[in-house]
């Protein structure tokens, strides 16, 4: 990062020379990534990697590896700098995750309330491990370490809703309604 | 004429059902819903509310089928019949449940601003002396006191000075600093700008986990409402307040780390000396304060520091926020006076066991704290008998645990979580963790030996004495306590009396 500061120039050069438009020789995700790179306006002198990474991947649902020489240049930091931020941060992914995602939490109010005999129904209904996305692409499942709802434990969170007071029956219904819905946010 | 009902927006609220009930509710014309913070009372979510003779009456645990019961005013209870909230004495929440987080109207009209008001008037040294008076402890989870730190950042000169809020509310069993800004934000921002008055700082970060979506729109909505009015401001220079997400890291939470990952860096951990008060953010003194931290400082000014003193004990000044999970039957926040017993706290509040459930062990203090057995709950809830039985109060998250709790894999399941969230800076904490939880699953699989367990010990001391920071230094405790309180049960699963030779 200290070397950004020393040449806070080269930011604005690797701007000019992303694509704008529509270039017929990217993907659709290589696109979005290069959108998304053009609409950063870091201040020169301090590029917030990990800001400039969440914002990549809340609007392409992941940061592709392949993108990462494209930041380093839009921030005018090493490729090392970003490999080693998103490589630190268990939030952070490099792969597209299933198009539902589910999240059993695991902090001690939910273990103490059986969070980890959830989790095992789970895993064998789905057949996946922890971190691991089902065959159909439809769900990916992970674990998180407290959503702060320990007062309604156990907790799971689908996509962007918190569910507590968790049985095992009501998280069948749940994954039906995942399994049955096609559509949802792809994350 | 339309029947006002208050539901809670707290993500504990909607956990429970409170959008299912508005949802239901929305299309009757003779209802006009209004959101609020949460009371805290969790076991009651969702609580339906509307405005009584004598008050609120509540209809606890409300399905959509009561609309017809609330509408017609029969069945609700008076707060004065909640022991659970009668018998607190609360100071920093004593508003949660009544009004719209949002409503800067609200907020005004219930004083919210006073403490902001009466330090406007006094000048850097003056706010310092009355944090000394006040005798406030940091509520992270060190315990450091308030007023020394402000003082050092205040003394330090430099161009530009940060305060920086400490939303990273890691400790599983913790969610006051979620309530606080989900529920009631201006209060943050209040203490935020006191702290920036008395050091100097024209600019504030909110750094806010990402587990918590619901808490960072609605502090931003905060900060977007006081731009409008005008408010974010400290003797008419504008104060830069902005939100920061972090990334599911729970090291963040520790302050040097914190401030690692909000200048967009990996989260490690660094070696202090300089302190953040000295050489903080980008290198400028940095006041990294606990969220309640800051909403107990807006207290203070409000009422006075003496009110501050006067409460608690010698040296633990003040009210614990205590947030009440596991196998009870009532989990919830509860601010009480520090000097409270474990036990009473259990029995009174958290109205003794679930159903069939018996008393095990209780942790205290986050994955950081200690494991407390049954005999051992007439400890005293403050800083120094925590201290002197060698354990940490923390954030005050208090979990229990019942008769069916495995140690043993829960033992792995704290060493697990040591492991994944170390932040490999120290060898101690990042090799410690992971030879660590190797033992402890290999006892839990029923092939460990005794030497095993002797391992875990010497491996717990040389990770308690040599670890950079309280995640190495801290994390075997839960680990040593349960094997200390629950020997047993480790020494019946090893190699030899399983069977397994």
């Amino acid at each position: 990062m200290s070397d950004a500061r020393q040449r806070p120039s080269s930011q604005e050069t690797a701007r000019d020379s992303l694509p704008t438009g529509q270039r017929t020789d990217l993907t659709d995700q290589q696109q979005s990534v290069a959108r998304v790179i053009h609409s950063w306006h870091m201040p020169s002198d301090k590029p917030n990697i990990l800001k400039a990474l969440l914002s990549l991947q809340e609007q392409v649902g992941y940061v592709p590896l392949e993108s990462i020489p494209a930041i380093a240049e839009a921030l005018g930091v090493t490729e090392s700098d970003i490999a080693g931020v998103l490589t630190y941060y268990p939030d952070l992914h490099t792969h597209q995750r299933g198009r539902h995602l589910i999240r059993v939490c695991l902090g001690e109010a939910c273990v103490a309330n059986r969070a980890i005999r959830l989790l095992a129904e789970l895993t064998d209904e789905l057949r996946i491990g922890l971190g691991g996305t089902t065959i159909d692409g439809q769900i990916t499942l992970e674990r998180v370490y407290c959503l702060g709802n320990c007062g309604v434990g156990p907790t799971v969170m689908v996509d962007d809703m918190i569910y507590g007071r968790m049985t095992g029956a009501a998280l069948r219904s749940l994954l039906k309604r995942c399994q049955s819905c096609s559509q949802g946010p792809a994350n | 004429m339309a029947t006002r009902l208050y539901l809670s927006n707290d993500t504990s609220a909607r956990a429970a059902g409170a959008d299912q009930l508005a949802e239901a509710w929305s299309l009757d014309p003779e209802i006009q819903m209004t959101r609020t913070s949460s009371r805290g009372a969790l076991f009651l979510e969702p609580l339906v509310e509307r405005d009584g003779p004598n008050g609120r009456l509540l209809w606890p645990l409300a399905t959509p089928d009561d609309l017809a019961r609330i509408k017609a005013g029969l069945g609700g209870i008076e707060i004065s019949e909640v022991p659970f909230l009668t018998r607190q004495q609360r100071a920093v929440f004593a508003q949660f449940g009544m009004a719209e987080p949002l409503s800067l109207g609200n907020y005004r009209a219930t004083h919210g601003w006073r403490g902001i008001e009466r330090a406007a008037g006094l000048s850097p040294e003056g706010i310092i002396a009355e944090m000394k008076v006040s005798g406030l402890r940091g509520r992270g989870g060190a315990a450091f006191p308030v007023w020394q730190k402000w003082d050092i950042a205040r003394r330090t000169h430099a161009e530009c000075k940060y305060v920086v809020a400490n939303a990273d509310e890691g400790d599983a069993g913790t969610y006051c600093d979620r309530m606080i800004m989900e529920g009631e934000p201006f209060r943050l921002i209040a203490g935020m700008l006191i702290c920036a008055k008395a050091i100097g700082a024209d600019r504030g970060y909110i750094y806010c986990r990402w587990e918590y979506p619901a808490a960072a729109a609605t502090m931003q909505a905060a900060i977007d409402a006081c731009e409008r009015r005008g408010l974010l401001a400290l003797d008419g220079k504008p104060f830069q307040l902005e939100v920061f997400r972090g990334a599911g890291s729970y090291v963040c939470g520790e302050e040097t780390a914190l401030l690692s990952s909000l200048e967009g860096g990996r989260g490690m951990v660094k070696v202090r000396p300089p302190y953040p008060a000295v050489a903080g953010l980008y290198g400028k003194p940095t006041i990294v304060s606990n969220v309640l931290t800051f909403a107990t400082v807006t207290e203070i000014f409000s009422r006075g520091a003496a009110w501050h003193a006067s409460l608690g004990t010698a040296r633990s000044k003040g009210t614990v926020a205590l947030q009440l999970s596991g196998r009870i039957k009532q989990p919830g926040l509860v601010e009480i006076p520090f000097g409270a017993s474990l036990r009473e706290v259990i029995e009174q509040f958290g109205g003794g066991m679930a159903d069939g459930a018996q008393l095990k062990a209780v942790q205290v203090g986050g994955p950081l704290g200690s494991l407390f057995p049954a005999s051992q709950l007439d400890i005293k809830l403050c800083y120094d008998e925590f201290h002197e039985a060698g354990a940490v109060l923390g954030h005050g998250g208090i979990v229990v645990f019942d008769h069916e709790t495995d140690m043993v894999e829960l033992a792995r399941h704290y060493m697990t979580f040591t492991a994944d969230e170390s932040c490999g800076k120290c060898a101690p904490c990042r090799i410690g963790s992971m030879r660590g939880r190797e033992l402890l699953e290999r006892i839990d699989n029923g092939q460990g030996t005794a030497a095993d367990l002797a391992l875990i010990a010497d491996l717990g001391d040389t990770m308690k004495a040599t670890s950079l920071c309280a995640h190495g230094a801290r994390g075997p405790y839960p680990v040593l306590t349960a094997i200390e309180h629950f020997g047993d049960e480790f020494q019946q699963r090893l190699q030899a009396k399983s069977g397994h030779i």
